[in-house]
């Protein structure tokens, strides 16, 4: 090896080594991470069952003032409605931590579905964040949409109008059924990858 | 464990100092519902209009102790006030003047804004040949969202009457001494005789400053959303008078970005603005 070459990578050693370095927790294209949790009726819940699904993962806090705005409008009930009615399984994920706003148990968070007509296939109670981590969920409300092959097709924000006004849902670009009507067309999804908008996670400190 | 704070604490309290002598000051609109954690006042520098002459005003915002506002990148949560002016016709507003902000949040969700009190100015630019022979109202719709453990919406109407100036020079009001230190604070251009670059390696980027002496504070804040991971550390390294900062690419991050634009913080008082073209390795 010559004496440039050794150079070069004396001196780029560094960068050499980040670009080796793992890369994110839940990338649009990568295979979403596998999981265990356990719902609000106690039943435990494995993505890799769901194969040959599509499946939504919603990260929920009823207290967030922009996931109240699409649960007090309806919106959101309406997104798990019309999905799951096509066979889309519709994962609600809550990883508040204990004492932190949107903590909530099993018995609470039942209610709370019938109080407010939420229908998703079931709510992941996840209060040690572990499942919030694993897919690096930074705001409630966060979505994700998982193809049957297992790949990650979207991550981000629910539509493009960030706020907390009801009045913004009617017009806004709604990212999910965008996402989810391409893909069951068989074709590419448009917008994948959004900057969610929303409260932090409240995961423990 | 949390949020470093890096705002001059002895600028802070005088601005304190004089935001709370601005409660009974004339040419002053306070606006506050009791529990909203946020006190918000439109404010102008001078208290009176001269002709043809811009003249700065600004949102002040007075946050309850812990709770915080967003910055114009607000990071990985929450979302930055919008000011939408209301202006007699042929006046314009220039864009808000951004104050460098501090780090919010956790290692999990991080966040960028401010504590305490922040002015959000801009410049108000009368039409040509104005001569004001009445006062001028200016007005402001604010809506905001100001967080602490938990976030709550806050939306304020607040306007400013300005009498006709008719002498020959500026009438400072009240609120003169927090628009200058806060312009003294704002970002400003890299010194010319500094250099910055950039470029991409695999899922980071490296952002080198050959200029400055000692950088051991030193922050990038980014401009543009999901580029860079708000929550993975700012590895800093020095070596033969360049600083290089190792920036994780977002997540979010899909397609290559030509420039990082943002503020870089060395300490409290040197700020600047940069928009550094990316290289790929």
């Amino acid at each position: 090896m010559n004496r440039k070459v050794i150079l070069w990578i004396a001196a780029n050693a560094f960068a050499v080594a980040l670009a080796l370095s793992t890369a994110w927790a839940a990338r649009v294209g990568d295979r979403a991470p596998d999981f265990t949790a356990t719902d609000s009726t106690g039943k435990v819940h494995k993505l890799s069952e769901y194969a040959g699904k599509y499946v939504v993962l919603e990260w929920h806090n009823r207290g967030c003032p922009y996931t109240a705005k699409h649960y007090d409008s309806g919106n959101m009930q309406r997104l798990q409605h019309e999905w799951t009615a096509r066979g889309v399984i519709w994962l609600t994920v809550i990883s508040s931590a204990p004492g932190r706003q949107g903590y909530i148990t099993a018995a609470d968070e039942n209610t709370f579905l019938k109080q407010s007509n939420a229908v998703p296939t079931a709510v992941l109670l996840d209060p040690t964040g572990a499942l919030g981590h694993l897919y690096d969920a930074k705001t409630t409300p966060q979505m994700f949409i998982i193809d049957p092959h297992g790949t990650l097709i979207y991550n981000g924000a629910i539509d493009d109008r960030a706020t907390t006004d009801v009045a913004d849902i009617n017009g806004a670009k709604d990212y999910v059924s965008l996402a989810l009507g391409e893909a069951l067309a068989g074709k590419p999804v448009g917008t994948s990858s959004t900057r969610p908008y929303g409260c932090s996670v409240k995961y423990p400190d | 464990m949390t949020s470093r704070s890096n705002s001059p604490r002895s600028a802070s309290l005088l601005f304190l100092a004089l935001a709370l002598s601005l409660l009974f000051a004339p040419g002053v609109s306070a606006q506050s519902a009791p529990g909203t954690h946020a006190n918000i006042q439109l404010v102008s520098e001078e208290k009176s209009v001269r002709p043809s002459a811009p003249f700065w005003v600004g949102i002040l915002f007075q946050l309850d102790p812990g709770w915080h506002i967003y910055w114009q990148n607000p990071g990985d949560s929450g979302e930055p006030p919008k000011i939408e002016w209301q202006l007699p016709p042929g006046f314009r507003a220039g864009a808000i003047r951004w104050p460098c902000p501090i780090r919010l949040g956790t290692a999990s969700v991080r966040d960028y804004g401010y504590e305490g009190q922040v002015l959000l100015m801009t410049s108000i630019e009368p039409p040509p040949n104005f001569t004001p022979t009445s006062p001028v109202s200016i007005a402001a719709n604010v809506k905001y969202v100001v967080c602490r453990e938990i976030c709550i919406p806050g939306k304020s109407d607040v306007t400013l009457s300005l009498p006709p100036n008719y002498l020959p020079f500026v009438e400072a009001s009240p609120s003169q001494g927090l628009f200058r230190i806060t312009i003294a604070l704002l970002p400003k251009p890299l010194p010319s005789a500094w250099k910055a670059s950039a470029k991409s390696v695999g899922d980071h980027f490296i952002l080198s400053l050959k200029g400055p002496g000692s950088a051991d504070q030193i922050m990038f804040f980014p401009l543009d959303r999901s580029v860079i991971e708000n929550a993975a550390p700012q590895n800093v390294e020095s070596d033969h008078g360049v600083v290089r900062l190792t920036l994780k690419k977002s997540e979010q991050l899909v397609k290559p970005v030509s420039a990082l634009r943002g503020v870089i913080s060395l300490d409290q008082y040197r700020v600047f603005e940069i928009a550094v073209p990316v290289k790929s390795l």
